[in-house]
């Protein structure tokens, strides 16, 4: 009975805390209000989206998920570039639950797997910011940049590849390089 | 007028924004995807050598295919002969195949088609699809924000093919084709600041608008100032006047108005 009480208070836990709760992200390529409304209604129209803030000086817009929904960084992405623009910038409220992260290791969470590029053992409790610097997330002389954090391949392609085969990814599967 | 044209120039290539929205060219940007917008393009020209007015109604609705993608279609009616008559519709279709994009700033390339047919009688060598020639438009455009200042040129090549109705294009074959060439200039005027969506925004706008036929080697140029209004993020006010700075290529109207409004509905397939 202890064990059942223990099971239903972790998975209670886990549903009562959303994993991720906002996204913070910044368009390149607009100056006009029509255009920054573009990307607004579209990142709305996305069914895990609660609500969206913009601010069209800056080409930001702070996103609101809801609670337990499921969804995934290129969502977001691909709904920018649908509008017509690009991501710049990219960064991601999280709430960890004791999660140690290592440099270069593969990590499952919130339903998608995470790469840390600067992870020094620290273990994650509570909310944190991460930052997702794959291609496409970032301006391409950051993503260059970044380059010099890892070695590893999937870094570059953003899908699992050989340098991930020891931690059991399949092949070509979703890995989101981020910094915390 | 020279001195007024380099003034405005100058005054453009000195803002804080700029827009690229241009009402009287299409910047190598594209709507957004699944997006659809609705335009009432009125052109009010004045017959040269006359008092008198042609009233062309060219009512338009545009598609975003996808990111790349967007398509226009448009009818033609106009007042040219006793009444407001229908003379036919375009199909036009922008790739953009170029995006090289900074917060703020951006650099994109596309290439267009525009074919359209015209049911109405020739009645000059110049070129002009929109609403006066059936024929074939193929173009590239390159779109610039330059120190938060938008400029826009592009190129074509246009064909004119006889309208239907037995309307020939009688200034013999070679005549059919020219060249096309724009280059538009953007300026945001107001807000001065943004605080929300629904602050109009007031662009200001030149463009130099230009047809060289290729047998003929004769050319117009058109100087184009504009002034836009955005309503809502959503709907566009387009107020512009055309007038030539040089008219060798000879056209029955060379100066006049325009006044296009413009709905669009995102997210609307």
């Amino acid at each position: 009975m202890k064990k059942l009480f223990l099971i239903m208070s972790i998975l209670f836990a886990s549903f009562a805390q959303a994993q991720v709760t906002k996204v913070n992200l910044q368009a390149s390529g607009l100056t006009c209000s029509m255009c920054s409304n573009a990307i607004n209604k579209s990142l709305k129209s996305l069914d895990f989206v609660e609500k969206v803030m913009s601010n069209i000086s800056t080409s930001t817009f702070e996103i609101t998920l809801k609670p337990g929904a499921s969804f995934t960084f290129d969502d977001l992405k691909k709904k920018v570039e649908d509008a017509g623009f690009f991501v710049a910038n990219m960064n991601a409220d999280v709430n960890f639950s004791n999660i140690k992260v290592e440099k270069d290791q593969h990590i499952n969470y919130a339903g998608m797997t995470f790469h840390f590029l600067n992870g020094k053992g620290q273990v994650l409790n509570g909310a944190k910011t991460i930052q997702v610097i794959d291609k496409g997330y970032v301006t391409s002389k950051a993503f260059k940049k970044n380059q010099s954090l890892t070695s590893m391949e999937c870094y570059k392609t953003g899908v699992a590849g050989k340098c991930c085969a020891k931690e059991g990814l399949s092949s070509e599967s979703r890995i989101y390089h981020v910094t915390i | 007028m020279r001195y007024i044209i380099f003034g405005l120039l100058m005054q453009l290539c000195m803002v804080a924004k700029s827009q690229e929205l241009f009402v009287y060219t299409e910047p190598a940007s594209n709507m957004a995807a699944k997006s659809i917008g609705f335009r009432l393009n009125n052109t009010f020209m004045k017959v040269d050598g006359t008092q008198k007015y042609n009233y062309h109604f060219l009512p338009e609705i545009m598609f975003g295919i996808s990111k790349h993608i967007m398509v226009h279609t448009e009818a033609f009616f106009s007042t040219r002969n006793n009444g407001l008559k229908a003379e036919g519709g375009l199909l036009y279709m922008k790739y953009r195949f170029y995006s090289e994009d900074a917060v703020h700033s951006h650099f994109r390339m596309a290439v267009f088609a525009r074919g359209a047919l015209n049911n109405s009688d020739i009645h000059q060598p110049a070129i002009n699809l929109n609403g006066h020639n059936s024929g074939l438009e193929t173009g590239f455009t390159a779109t610039k924000l330059i120190n938060k200042v938008a400029l826009s040129a592009g190129v074509s090549h246009l064909y004119a093919a006889d309208n239907s109705n037995g309307n020939k294009f009688y200034y013999g074959k070679k005549d059919r084709n020219a060249m096309g060439y724009h280059v538009s200039f953007g300026k945001l005027l107001l807000p001065k600041e943004y605080t929300s969506y629904n602050q109009t925004n007031v662009n200001g706008m030149l463009e130099v608008l230009g047809q060289t036929n290729l047998q003929s080697g004769k050319s117009y140029v058109d100087l184009a100032p504009s002034v836009q209004f955005i309503i809502l993020s959503r709907m566009r006010l387009d107020i512009g006047y055309s007038f030539p700075v040089l008219k060798d290529l000879e056209r029955t109207t060379s100066s006049g108005v325009m006044v296009r409004f413009e709905y669009n509905i995102f997210n609307a397939f």
